[in-house]
């Protein structure tokens, strides 16, 4: 089963079009990356996927849920990390998971499920710091615990591991693969072809709006005769 | 936790931090002490002055004089003759002329003000010829209550003139006594008759009343102002962080409702509001209230005064004036990228307050002519900074429309905050596309985001 399905999606800024028709889908359980340059239209598109911009045409189904038609069904089933996010910096790194966890849950299981975020963290004693004294790779793995800790069923994170350290990157695309193992279907969209190539089920090519390409990373790899990613990308928008 | 409620908490937690409770703290504390330090000094300046006093002359009229100037220390300053050696010193008469001398005198004995008969005062005045008596002050003083002695020997020295007057025509130009008071005062005036409310007062000037409001008028707007300014400054600059840190990004899709996240920012930042706005009243309550001790009207008996039901309505104006600034800060804090834009887009909301603020103080509402009347109406902040006027006058009609008009556009100000949220323009700022496309039917048209 499908838990994405994008169709045909345009997105235009008056007379500016910034996605132009692409069209795609994620299987459940699966590790898709969205890849290309800076501007692409990459979080655009994952800013459409996650009910914050408004597609001007075409469809965008999340676990069959139409996310302009059923926006409130399609947030109950997503959780979206945006790219350099930040948590409140007056709160704790535990009061930022509890306020979030009362956004899913009451009682118990919100003790629980803020539980599950410490746990992911990672973060120690450090998750009761207020969260401006975080260092860039904590923040990001208690978003990523924040994002995970509710068990969506499906996981969009934009550029997850942007400037992050190698040992930070390494523990999150690590979390990343567990969490898919676990069921959860994971969208990443990243300009780092060696990342997704690493991570990522499959991909898809985004340049200046267009979808150019998708496919098994190996696969594609093969298909165009070279060793990475990064040259596929290349030779398909040079043709 | 319902919704609502997790986010109006997240919220307080946001906006009541030690770092924004601190500053307004200090300035009710700094009003506080203002009230304590002008009550003080006012009650100071109007306490029995301590004056030397020299006699050179050391003849009838001048210890006349001096017999005048006790009798105004005991019957003005309510001074006891035992204690008036206490307030008016005896300096040494040989030194006059002699102005270096006469400091140190006034030095060594403790005084600030002296006054001196020079020799020939008796004589001048039984010559009929106008005497002159020396006035000599040793210090200056910068503050505004300061220097309260040269307008008491002013006083003193009208009352002993008033007194050697009616001496004079008596004794010496043989006016009968009970035609003294018409010869020295001609005309006189009766007690000064106010209307206020459609009442006549009696003993009250408009003049007297706008004097003893004056504390009142100046302090309530500012009051508003500040809470505004600050008020509006932290919720604009909370989205703008929120916008920076991509944390309202992440609020936005959550399963919550965008119309929840809009009344959670609302109900907390007007309860941030109102707790500013107590620590602000209870400052100028002790700023007011110092005044008092220093000796204000006392209006209510005038009818001057207000009722449970007044304050009701004046914590309502100032609730509604906050909800008004809070809208119009969310909708400015929308367009704010970063922290750094929302700092400048506090300016507008301040230049709003600003303007009812200085109207308020300077001028009034029914003094403005008609345009600038729509003018003031059209800001909702200016509400609640004349609602306590118009309430003591009994200006209802003001009071109702004001009220009616910030509720309408304290609602207006939710629902376009409200579609705002709904829209694009939170995430991508307000674009050269759509300022284009508000202006142009053609764009209008085209604009049917599905």
């Amino acid at each position: 089963m499908d838990t994405l399905v994008v169709e045909d999606l345009h997105k235009r800024y008056g007379e500016r079009e910034v996605v132009k028709g692409i069209s795609f889908s994620v299987k459940e359980g699966e590790i898709f990356g969205l890849i290309g340059p800076n501007g692409a239209g990459k979080t655009t598109t994952l800013r459409m996927i996650s009910t914050l911009l408004r597609v001007t045409s075409g469809r965008i189904e999340v676990c069959g849920h139409d996310v302009m038609k059923e926006s409130d069904e399609v947030r109950r089933r997503i959780s979206y990390l945006p790219e350099d996010a930040g948590a409140y910096k007056d709160l704790t790194g535990r009061a930022y998971l509890q306020f979030m966890a009362n956004f899913f849950a009451n009682g118990d299981e919100a003790k629980a499920m803020v539980e599950k975020g410490i746990a992911l963290s990672k973060l120690g004693d450090r998750i009761d710091s207020k969260v401006d004294t975080y260092s860039k790779g904590m923040m990001r793995r208690l978003l990523i615990a924040r994002a995970i800790m509710p068990g969506p069923r499906f996981a969009i994170m934009d550029e997850v591991t942007s400037g992050l350290d190698v040992m930070n990157a390494y523990e999150i695309r690590d979390v990343i693969r567990e969490i898919a193992r676990q069921g959860v279907t994971v969208l990443i969209s990243s300009h780092n072809m060696f990342e997704v190539d690493l991570l990522c089920d499959r991909i898809a090519m985004i340049n200046n709006g267009e979808l150019i390409l998708e496919g098994v990373p190996s696969e594609l790899k093969e298909r165009f005769g070279v060793a990475t990613v990064e040259e596929v990308f290349v030779k398909a928008v040079n043709g | 936790m319902s919704h609502l409620a997790n986010i109006t908490k997240k919220e307080l937690r946001e906006l009541l931090t030690p770092g924004s409770l601190i500053p307004v703290v200090m300035v009710a504390v700094i009003f506080m002490f203002m009230g304590s330090m002008i009550g003080g000094e006012v009650e100071k300046a109007s306490a029995p002055v301590v004056i030397g006093i020299a006699d050179a002359d050391d003849g009838v009229y001048s210890d006349l004089s001096i017999g005048y100037i006790e009798t105004f220390y005991e019957t003005y300053y309510k001074v006891p003759v035992e204690d008036l050696p206490e307030y008016l010193i005896t300096l040494d008469s040989s030194i006059y002329g002699n102005d270096q001398a006469i400091l140190q005198e006034m030095r060594a004995k403790g005084v600030t003000t002296l006054l001196f008969f020079g020799p020939g005062f008796s004589e001048d005045i039984a010559s009929k010829e106008q005497a002159t008596i020396e006035l000599y002050f040793s210090e200056v003083s910068t503050g505004a209550f300061g220097n309260m002695s040269s307008p008491a020997m002013t006083g003193i020295i009208s009352y002993v003139n008033t007194s050697l007057s009616t001496e004079l025509l008596e004794d010496g130009y043989g006016v009968p006594p009970e035609e003294v008071g018409a010869v020295l005062n001609p005309i006189g005036q009766t007690q000064p008759v106010t209307f206020i409310n459609g009442v006549a007062y009696t003993g009250i000037t408009p003049y007297e009343i706008s004097s003893a409001m004056s504390s009142q008028s100046m302090s309530v707007p500012i009051m508003i102002m500040l809470i505004i300014v600050m008020i509006g400054s932290i919720v604009i600059s909370s989205m703008g962080n929120e916008k920076e840190n991509k944390t309202l990004e992440t609020l936005l899709t959550l399963p919550v409702d965008r119309t929840t996240i809009v009344s959670g920012k609302l109900i907390a930042s007007a309860m941030a509001g109102l707790i500013y706005g107590l620590i602000y009243m209870v400052g100028m309550y002790f700023y007011t209230d110092g005044l008092a001790a220093g000796g204000s009207m006392d209006l209510s008996k005038y009818g001057l005064s207000l009722g449970g039901l007044d304050w009701l309505i004046i914590l309502v104006s100032m609730f509604l004036g906050i909800i008004c600034a809070l809208g119009m800060c969310m909708v400015l804090g929308a367009f704010a990228k970063n922290y750094k834009a929302a700092q400048t887009m506090t300016m507008p909301i301040s230049m709003l307050a600003m303007v009812p603020m200085f109207v308020m103080i300077f001028t009034s509402y029914g003094d403005l002519p008609g345009i600038l009347q729509g003018v003031i109406f059209a800001i909702p902040f200016s509400h609640p900074m004349m609602a306590m006027q118009n309430l003591m006058f009994g200006d209802m009609t003001l009071v109702a429309a004001g009220l009616v008009y910030m509720a309408l556009f304290a609602l207006a100000m939710i629902y376009i905050t409200v579609r705002i949220y709904r829209s694009d323009i939170l995430i991508t700022g307000f674009t050269k596309e759509d300022f284009k496309r508000m202006f142009s039917m053609k764009g209008r048209r085209g604009a049917g985001r599905s």
